[in-house]
């Protein structure tokens, strides 16, 4: 299980971010949650998770009350 | 949730009931634990009609690891089911062997409830102790099932080979208000195994999880404590509202004012079980 990898599929699926991995869990931050809220994006980024080994992939909300995700 | 059965279904289910109320009239007495969800509150129904109040007790096993807010709805359900109940304190927490938190977690936690309901049962001559366990919940991991063999206790919604689905269906058609609950384990199925379960870890999720609700989560949902971080896990018909970016701001709010430092959504939304899948328990 490879953050790299991880962040690389994402990326091909317009989801830009960083990727921390916790265990099975992968959990990504991007600058943008936009792409995410297309269901069929978040399919598809799941399953890439789950072929690069993780169980779930969750998104990382930001930690400014105002504004948790740049690009809103 | 689809809990609509065809006119066939619904006959085979019916039929089903029939049997229960057989079985339920062939005790002399019948203590039943009693949660307040969806499967208790339909066999407490059915129990208080087909023995009386004299023949029938629910007995609701209250500690940390259950939400306040699921006594007073076991309570209100009771109430409106016509059950007498009783409310007795478990002490799970005090068991090292649940507090450490294995993958039998549940083991440790129904020894202790059905020990505590089973004295009650003595001294209180009821012949019989049941649980709500139902068809389906047999195919999933529940070590908690291997406490109740030991104690004797029946699952007649088991035996009788009532469905999820069928119980909610029939619950429906009695008027149970609980028929479209969502279904919620206790709060220590939202600790990853051997993450030590702690009255404090318990109060941060349920504090969480009754904060996601009150902006209006009415679903499946899951906060999982990942230690600093909070997974939280909403109804697939759900998730996609919350991630627009207000309700996103939202949520985040509310669960770190629960006492998490950071907040995540879980993209494949609420999944049953999904920490004895990251942990290799179950198959994901």
């Amino acid at each position: 299980m490879s953050a790299e990898a991880l962040e690389a599929a994402l990326e091909a699926l317009g989801v830009h971010g960083r990727v921390e991995v916790r265990g099975k869990l992968a959990i990504v931050t991007v600058r943008d949650a936009a792409a995410l809220r297309d269901p069929a994006v978040r399919e598809r980024a799941v399953a890439a998770a789950q072929s690069h080994g993780f169980t779930n992939l969750a998104l990382e909300l930001g930690h400014d009350g105002d504004a948790p995700l740049s690009g809103d | 949730m689809d809990d609509t059965l065809d006119p066939r279904e619904l006959a085979v289910a019916r039929e089903k009931e029939a049997r229960l109320v057989e079985w339920l009239r062939e005790q002399p007495s019948v203590l039943l634990g009693f949660s307040g969800g969806v499967d208790s509150a339909y066999l407490g129904c059915v129990g208080a009609e087909a023995l009386g109040p004299s023949r029938m007790l629910a007995v609701i096993g209250r500690s940390p690891s259950y939400p306040a807010e699921q006594w007073e709805t076991a309570r209100r359900v009771a109430e409106g089911v016509g059950l007498r109940v009783l409310e007795v304190d478990t002490h799970e927490m005090d068991d090292p062997s649940y507090v450490a938190n294995p993958s039998n977690r549940c083991y440790f936690c129904k020894s202790e409830l059905w020990t505590v309901l089973g004295r009650v049962a003595r001294e209180r001559g009821i012949a019989t102790i049941v649980d709500g366990t139902n068809a389906d919940d047999r195919g999933d991991w529940r070590p908690g099932a291997a406490a109740g063999r030991e104690h004797e206790v029946r699952s007649p919604l088991a035996e009788l080979g009532l469905t999820k689905r069928e119980i909610r269906a029939l619950s429906r058609a009695r008027g149970i208000p609980t028929w479209a609950q969502p279904s919620s384990p206790c709060l220590s199925s939202r600790l990853p195994y051997g993450t030590a379960v702690t009255a404090e870890r318990l109060r941060a999720v349920e504090l969480a999880e009754r904060a996601v609700r009150a902006l209006g989560v009415r679903g499946d949902l899951r906060v999982r404590h990942h230690g600093d971080l909070a997974r939280v896990e909403l109804s697939r018909e759900e998730l996609g509202a919350w991630l627009e970016p207000g309700p996103l701001r939202a949520l985040a709010a509310a669960v770190r004012a629960a006492g998490f430092d950071r907040v995540a959504v879980d993209l494949r939304g609420f999944r049953s079980g999904s920490l004895n899948v990251l942990h290799g328990v179950t198959a994901a």
